[in-house]
């Protein structure tokens, strides 16, 4: 069951009363139960995997950690990473990796082709194999002893919340509060259930509104002028951060409810000034993890090369991030496209940061502005290749048209969609702005005014009610 | 090499590498006082450390270092 189905609006519910009638030593082993649940409602095969994940992980970790094997760690976490990554690779990237592979045999002269493998991949092995093998790093690194109990193990990797689609969390943050006293809370579960609240508006009404208008565009882009391509362009990074966004402020938010405090994974990211600073705010936890395990390592090592061997760590870091995101060419360019910007940015900070400051622009509100504006293109043209076309040649189709045919109206299916679109990104807009400009200025959800509280909370579930989609929809990060 | 010849060539480090002529250094300073320490400049200042005080940091030390004052005595413990 996904968070957006109506099976889920039962489970919590009853998981959380269940939940908190447990004794307070035993709550998280009704968790572990819990998840399993959740999960296997899924898919119960892919529930043995996970389980597999979680045994090698387990007995890897054991041995990392212990003195008798101390000569042998480095070999001990090759293996447990490898072994953690077989079913990822298998599900994700075999396809890919035998069509390359034929594609050049073919070219050499030679026709030899592995059997195509057609399974449907396991909904959360990309966010589960992370937290796996991060886990792991960190008791090699001696972050962190490996944890003798199983079930703490099993059940950060399935903790529901986070399963399906994150945020990437670590074993330092969760492991401790498994373990430690999960008391009721009114406050946390208040906060846990604003969050919730936020997130199925911006999931239901923001992102799937726009998703109707952005597929029937990139859906048929042959047919549409560069106009309604270009506004297709600006629209689906809104779309993937109410997504997304809205998704991981459900799984913050249910975890919040049973007072586990897990990581931020958003951080009102059209509101930077700059792509490095934009990517701190998006999609936090997956960028932390990359910047942990991938680029410091990457980047310790090169050090010598100095701002280049920060540069090829950027560039072969998103280039990562591409291929941790899909098993196409469009992905692995996107993310190059991401390293290159950094790249750019790193290689010209000094000179941009002297010349900020000599006329005093980083004072300026127009110059924020034009910067977060600019910000936003990049990152909305780099988009087009990353999950709004399916292919490399389809997203450079896209580009020439915005650019040589821009010209006849804009696309729309009726105008009531227009409205309703703009309405919910403005609402969207309205509260990041405020939150991000003018904090603990006017609150609605925590007024100090409880009918302001309450009239928040009633117009915000009228919305969800009146003009959410509940048909399904999509949910973007499913594929990963 | 005392402490306070440590912190006048770590702080001429910092003030270079982040771009503030007025960085002060204190024991539990952290890349969020700073405003252009990132994960970026972090391994610059990294290399310009060694580079200072002739000798090589381990991966795990750089891990670890959670404030200025573990970078200090990190530093201290290398050049003694």
């Amino acid at each position: 069951m996904i968070f957006t189905s109506f099976n889920f609006l039962i489970f919590f519910p009853i998981v959380i009363i269940i939940f908190f009638l447990f004794p307070q030593k035993y709550r998280w082993h009704f968790l572990l139960f819990a998840s399993y649940f959740f999960y296997i409602n899924l898919k119960p095969v892919y529930a043995l995997l996970l389980a597999g994940v979680t045994l090698i992980t387990y007995i890897f970790t054991r041995l990392i950690d212990n003195p008798k094997f101390a000569n042998h760690k480095k070999s001990l976490l090759v293996v447990n990473i490898i072994l953690a990554l077989l079913p990822l690779f298998f599900f994700k990237y075999y396809n890919f990796v035998n069509q390359s592979v034929f594609t050049f045999l073919d070219y050499m002269g030679i026709r030899w082709q592995l059997p195509q493998i057609n399974f449907i991949l396991p909904i959360g092995i990309s966010f589960y194999t992370f937290m796996a093998l991060g886990y792991s790093i960190d008791v090699y690194n001696e972050e962190i002893h490996a944890e003798k109990s199983f079930g703490i193990v099993a059940l950060f990797l399935s903790f529901f919340p986070l399963v399906l689609s994150g945020p990437i969390e670590r074993a330092p943050n969760m492991f401790p509060q498994f373990k430690g006293r999960l008391l009721f809370n009114y406050y946390k579960i208040i906060k846990g259930l604003q969050w919730i609240l936020w997130g199925y508006f911006m999931k239901l009404v923001v992102a799937d509104r726009i998703a109707i208008y952005v597929h029937a565009i990139f859906t048929n882009i042959s047919n549409h002028n560069g106009k309604s391509l270009f506004v297709g362009t600006l629209l689906y990074p809104i779309q993937v951060y109410a997504d997304l966004g809205g998704y991981s402020l459900i799984a913050i938010g249910c975890a919040k409810v049973m007072g586990i405090e897990v990581m931020q994974n958003f951080n009102r990211p059209f509101f930077a000034t700059s792509m490095s600073e934009f990517w701190r705010r998006w999609h936090i936890s997956l960028i932390s993890w990359l910047t942990d395990y991938i680029y410091t390592p990457l980047a310790f090592n090169l050090r010598r090369y100095k701002i280049w061997g920060i540069v090829i760590a950027l560039l072969l870091t998103f280039f990562l991030s591409g291929l941790w995101h899909g098993a196409t060419i469009t992905f692995m360019v996107w993310g190059t496209i991401q390293g290159i910007f950094l790249s750019i940015e790193a290689l010209t900070n000094k000179r941009k940061k002297n010349f900020v400051k000599k006329y005093k622009l980083h004072q300026r509100g127009w110059y924020l502005f034009i910067c977060s504006l600019f910000t936003y293109f990049l990152f909305a043209f780099s988009e087009i290749f990353g999950g709004a076309t399916e292919s490399v040649s389809q997203g450079f189709l896209v580009i020439k048209k915005i650019f040589t045919n821009f010209s006849g109206p804009i696309w729309y299916e009726n105008p009531s969609m227009i409205l309703i679109s703009l309405s919910a990104i403005f609402i969207l807009f309205f509260v990041e702005l405020k939150t991000e400009y003018f904090p603990g200025k006017f609150s609605f959800f925590n007024n100090e005014n409880w009918v302001v509280r309450f009239l928040s909370y009633g117009f915000l579930i009228t919305i969800i009610l009146l003009i959410g989609v509940f048909d399904g929809g999509q949910f973007i990060y499913f594929q990963f | 090499m005392d402490k306070e010849a440590i912190i006048d060539k770590l702080t001429n480090i910092f003030r270079d590498v982040f771009q503030d002529p007025e960085i002060l250094l204190n024991n539990e300073m952290t890349a969020n006082d700073v405003g252009s320490w990132d994960s970026l400049s972090h391994m610059l200042m990294i290399e310009q450390v060694e580079t200072a005080f002739s000798f090589k940091f381990k991966l795990k030390e750089i891990n670890k270092l959670k404030n200025v004052g573990v970078l200090i005595e990190l530093i201290e413990s290398k050049v003694v």
